[in-house]
């Protein structure tokens, strides 16, 4: 047991504190997201994706940062995003948020989970048909922002911005301003 | 914002997502992206490979993750201790069936479970097939500038949108 187990174990701790905190481990919460009726869970984690790109950009600077781009499959990543959203606006639940909130004590989040185990379980015996059909024809590269801006610190702006204009434009269209607890 | 007269259930959006952000960037400077769907891949090689090791050995999305002895199923086991210990200590209300599921489909526990298992059967078949979830190829590659992380999240978000309005219909629109 490695420094690295207690590195992740705390980690996850935090996270799935955090998490639970604010009303992502609720399928209802979620819910009541996608239907654009509470908009702070999404904002919560636009904003999160903003603060860690900003901090990324530091982390960088400093040397000290451990980044892995995954690549772009047009169709893969396409495929996988659209089906991702049908699974998480039926049930309300993502992989991370099955582990918190099954702790939590939700038992639909446990089967969530074990329907999740299933699904992994089944597409790790299909990889070798399906990555080299949906994935690797469709690979265009780990492509990021900067490709397009040039440098990182301009590609971070234009993240921001675009994140930002989203939180606003969630604020306005969803119902409850204050978190929909106003209603 | 206006004060009611009862603290609130929730953590307001933006100091947590302060806190989420600092939790992600310790992640990136001492391990590498996050990521949670990969806790399910390393769950499962360790489960299987106790039984079938020589089906494990010749799989490619087993042989590229570690077993259940690594960050990545650390982290997703202290997820559900955080989320325990969070449950415990706080005063969000603990439920087997979300509220809005009650209201459209009734209090069957069977069909909350069998739509939850099946939602999560997608959800992870999906995953893995992009590479990641919501944390480890949205949240974690937009925080890159990825645009696989982007082109990912854009689709979550929209198709979640509009498939939570097929399967609660009416009972979303009168809330």
């Amino acid at each position: 047991m490695g420094s690295e187990i207690w590195l992740g174990l705390f980690s996850g701790i935090a996270f799935g504190f955090v998490i639970q905190r604010v009303g992502a481990t609720s399928a209802d919460k979620m819910a009541r997201a996608h239907l654009m009726i509470e908009g702070d869970i999404p904002k919560f984690m636009l904003m999160a994706v903003i603060l860690s790109a900003i901090g990324l950009l530091g982390l960088e600077t400093a040397g000290v940062a451990n980044t892995r781009v995954l690549p772009t499959s047009l169709v893969a990543t396409g495929v996988a995003g659209i089906l991702f959203g049908i699974g998480w606006g039926f049930c309300g639940y993502c992989p991370g948020t099955t582990w918190a909130a099954a702790g939590e004590g939700r038992m639909d989040a446990v089967f969530a989970l074990i329907g999740g185990l299933a699904g992994t379980a089944v597409f790790a015996h299909l990889h070798e048909y399906l990555i080299p059909l949906l994935y690797d024809p469709f690979n265009v590269g780990q492509i990021t922002l900067v490709d397009w801006t040039g440098n990182r610190p301009a590609a971070v702006m234009l993240l921001v911005l675009i994140f930002g204009l989203c939180i606003g434009a969630i604020h306005l269209l969803w119902k409850g301003k204050n978190g929909g607890q106003a209603q | 914002m206006d004060k009611k007269t009862k603290s609130p259930l929730f953590w307001p959006w933006l100091p947590a997502a302060f806190a989420l952000a600092g939790i992600i960037l310790f992640v990136f400077a001492t391990f590498g992206p996050p990521a949670s769907s990969s806790g399910f891949v390393s769950l499962m090689k360790g489960a299987v490979q106790t039984a079938a090791p020589k089906y494990v050995e010749n799989l490619t999305h087993y042989a590229m993750m570690p077993d259940t002895g690594s960050w990545l199923f650390a982290f997703v086991l202290g997820m559900a201790i955080g989320g325990f210990v969070a449950g415990r200590t706080g005063r969000i209300p603990v439920r087997d069936i979300p509220e809005i599921w009650e209201k459209r489909f009734g209090n069957s526990r069977i069909k909350r479970f069998a739509a939850t298992f099946a939602g999560g059967f997608i959800i992870l078949f999906a995953a893995r097939l992009a590479g990641g979830c919501t944390l480890g190829l949205f949240i974690s590659g937009s925080s890159q500038l990825a645009v696989s992380g982007l082109y990912f999240g854009v689709l979550i978000f929209a198709v979640a949108m509009v498939t939570s309005r097929l399967v609660y219909g009416r009972t979303g629109k009168e809330e």
